[in-house]
């Protein structure tokens, strides 16, 4: 070790040659398991997540500063290593490497190429981002429209074009054109200068081209390439939405919405829920295709109402998206049995615990036989909702019976947007539960997509959450501030008199004596 | 220059600033130890600061009356304020924001506030003496891994690393932190085997029956069932189980606690 550090000091020739043994070491124990032995990009989780880990044999990345077709600059690949990418399975490595260990992760991960022996390659100049505007984003829509990205990303960038079911890889596999709504997610980055540089340097090795030479050519000036990128950002919003744990209920007294689309849902704040893979039960599922659903709820004292919306980029099933699901069964692992070789519906389900005020709700998996747990079950195809009991996921029974829940779906350019309406107080109160002003209830949520291969237990999942119902504030909260005030202000007071009265009398008394 | 110096002399002020120092410390400062340990860190409850700042008050207040003069000067600021002439705008100002700041309180108290139902959790339940896994009767207590002890190590990491990729990481990650890809979906969330506090403390045989049984074979104070850890003897052999475990603490560094060391099973 002494020796080789020696080595290094004296000359930078041995340094890489030393590089690149120690950068093995870290990448065997951290980085094969997914990324494989021999740097193909098949390790051993590979047939277990989409999109599949990095190929490094091939030297095609697709986070870079550098022109379309370059190689990576050694600062690209280090801030992928550092900070991971979003939206992917690859976390940063900056708190479980050290410094050293990533700069010879690097080198040895240049190793895997014949390409990279070749001139240090060069990032591209960019400018920086003009002032962005209301006209500033409305231009960039229109940009977005004449290069054509909706092909692709869809009218409304949820990356439901008519060219997304078809699209692969370099490695055939299958791609998602990204949902623009979900930034936070963006491989390369969030910021308007991050998703300029990816419309300049083109995503290699994805459908994702550099457009670039649209510039070159002059079809669009570099400014309006600046508009995009602030109208695709602009599509998400400023913040990655923070998980709260309580969705709150708003209270009206105009009666609840009448369906999804309806404008009194501006008032009701929306919360964001991830929801992930549900790989607990068989058949596991490694590739969900929805990420997160946004929940807002109203309640007007005697109905309660639940608004739901989430990318989905089909409304399925949808013949135009068979090609896709093909591609799917192939890249993923069948280690719980063969996904669905036909598309079923798009379904969603609402979980609650069976009766309002117990402590515990049951296990938040479709519940379990011995503690069940309430269901609202929505299937697309035919478009229908049954609440019922669940005893573990995919194990459903409807109510007899006439049941008390409506609803009204609508699909809208790659979202679906469901509002559930029940009355607040239930008519079966062993099976559903009562909804009751001023307090929480537990709520989980199930999504699956039909078109990806997704079914009633092969789909995404969340924890448990709470609803709470807003209670309009009661009196006490103004009058009792009112009143400590009042007290705190005489008690001050009457101090003050007395200390004054004191000084004087002893002031009396020392004049006197 | 002299007139701070007066002032930090100052039994009052001395108090005022003993006090604000105190507030630092417990609401910003405690929280910045773990770190220096190479622990997880979190903010100090409000409820806590109450109570030190409770102590810290009853502490000035002693050490200023221990003495006659002190006492005396300590007084001071707070007559003259109340008395003086010419601290009638101070007095006024006093006589304002304190009820102001009460009535805020009282305020931030009365109104209605939304809470997530309240949930219990511990962390590591007592272990059963034996299991049942897949039909074999399995007795814990005292049980090492058998794969120290038959075949070749090297191939036991192999095998408990390709388990791991293709089961585990999804949750717990690829860094052992319990932050893989699927991690922020779940509640609580999984466990990081990098954190001290986990299978660095544990026996093997502790860590093969939660692997095992999952959530849902957790004891009652083991509730809420809301761990997503599945019932992994539905899916993996014994000996794949133990395979996983020693990559585990191969990968962590860590070492298992051993029979001998740990009196109660692996109990916390």
């Amino acid at each position: 070790m002494l020796v080789c550090l020696l080595f290094a000091i004296r000359s930078p020739q041995s340094a890489i040659l030393t590089q690149e043994p120690r950068g093995k070491a870290a990448y065997d124990k951290w980085c094969a398991g997914c990324h494989g032995d021999t740097g193909a990009g098949d390790g051993y989780a590979q047939a277990f997540m989409l999109p599949r880990p990095r190929d490094f044999t091939k030297g095609v990345y697709q986070i870079r500063t550098t022109a379309s077709g370059e190689l990576p600059t050694d600062a690209d690949l280090r801030r992928v290593i550092d900070e991971g990418m979003p939206g992917t399975a690859m976390p940063g490595w900056r708190e479980r490497l050290t410094d050293a260990q990533r700069e010879d992760v690097i080198a040895y991960i240049k190793s895997f190429s014949q390409f990279f022996t070749g001139p240090a390659p060069t990032a591209i100049e960019v400018g920086t981002a003009p002032r962005a505007s209301d006209e500033a984003i409305a231009e960039g829509r229109q940009v977005y429209e004449k290069l054509e990205c909706f092909k692709c990303h869809g009218q409304d960038g949820r990356g439901d074009g008519t060219s997304a079911p078809t699209l692969t890889d370099d490695w055939d596999q299958p791609i998602f054109a990204a949902d623009l709504h979900g930034s936070w997610r963006f491989n390369g980055g969030s910021s308007v200068e991050e998703i300029y540089r990816r419309l300049r340097t083109g995503l290699d090795g994805t459908p994702m081209p550099s457009f670039s030479d649209v510039i070159d050519s002059k079809i669009i000036t570099d400014e309006q390439l600046w508009r995009v990128a602030q109208y695709v950002r602009s599509l998400s919003p400023e913040e990655p939405p923070p998980v709260r744990e309580v969705i709150r209920a708003h209270l009206t007294e105009e009666g609840v919405p009448s369906g999804p689309a309806d404008t009194t849902w501006a008032r009701a704040e929306a919360y964001y829920i991830p929801v992930v893979g549900q790989i607990i039960v068989k058949p596991r599922w490694f590739s969900p295709a929805v990420e997160g659903v946004w929940v807002q709820a109203m309640h007007d004292g005697s109905r309660l109402a639940l608004r739901l919306t989430w990318t989905d980029r089909s409304r399925s099933p949808d013949p135009a998206w068979d090609e896709w699901l093909g591609r799917v069964r192939q890249a993923m692992t069948d280690v719980d049995g063969p996904l669905p070789s036909s598309q079923g519906p798009d379904l969603l389900g609402v979980q609650f615990s069976p009766r309002s005020g117990e402590a515990e709700p049951p296990f938040f998996l479709g519940g379990s036989t011995r503690r069940p747990a309430h269901l609202w079950r929505w299937s697309s195809a035919p478009d229908a909702v049954t609440s019922g009991t669940g005893t573990g996921l995919g194990q459903f029974t409807a109510d007899a019976g006439a049941s008390q829940l409506t609803h009204a779906a609508q699909f809208v350019n790659g979202e679906w947007q469901v509002q559930f309406t029940r009355a607040l107080v239930s008519a079966d109160t062993a099976r559903a539960p009562s909804f009751v002003a001023g307090r929480a209830l537990p709520i989980a949520f199930f999504v699956a997509d039909g078109s990806n291969g997704e079914d009633s237990v092969r789909g995404a999942v969340s924890a448990w959450y709470a609803v709470y119902l807003d209670v309009a504030t009661p009196t006490r909260v103004y009058v009792a501030p009112g009143l400590t005030m009042l007290l705190t202000a005489g008690l001050g007071l009457m101090l003050v008199r007395q200390a004054q009265r004191r000084e004087r009398n002893s002031e009396r008394s020392n004049s006197e004596g | 220059m002299s007139r701070v110096g007066a002032w930090v002399r100052h039994p009052f002020w001395q108090a005022v600033l003993l006090l604000i120092l105190a507030y630092l410390l417990f609401k910003f400062g405690i929280a910045l130890l773990p770190p220096l340990l190479g622990m997880h860190s979190a903010p100090v409850p409000t409820s806590v600061v109450v109570q030190y700042m409770l102590i810290a008050l009853v502490g000035v207040l002693i050490h200023v009356s221990s003495d006659e003069t002190r006492w005396r000067r300590f007084k001071e600021p707070i007559h003259d304020t109340m008395v003086d002439a010419d601290k009638r705008w101070v007095r006024l100002a006093v006589l304002i924001l304190v009820p102001l700041l009460i009535g805020w309180v009282t305020y931030d108290q009365t109104r209605p506030k939304v809470e997530a139902p309240i949930t219990l959790r511990s962390i590591h339940p007592a272990p059963p003496s034996q299991i049942t896994f897949r039909g074999k009767t399995i007795q814990l207590t005292g049980l090492e891994n058998p794969l120290r002890h038959r075949g070749s190590l090297t191939e036991h990491i192999e095998t408990g690393k390709r388990i791991y990729y293709q089961n585990c990481l999804a949750c717990h990650g690829d860094r052992l932190d319990g932050q893989g890809h699927f991690a922020h979906g779940f509640s609580p969330t999984p466990l990081s085997f990098a954190d001290q506090g986990t299978i660095a403390q544990l026996t093997e045989s502790f860590v093969f029956w939660r692997v095992a049984k999952g959530g849902p074979g957790l004891p009652r104070e083991g509730a809420p069932w809301s761990s997503a850890m599945p019932v992994w003897e539905d899916y993996l052999t014994e000996d794949e189980i133990w395979a996983v475990i020693i990559y585990l603490y191969e990968q962590s560094g860590w070492k298992p606690r051993t029979w001998e060391e740990s009196t109660g099973g692996g109990e916390h």
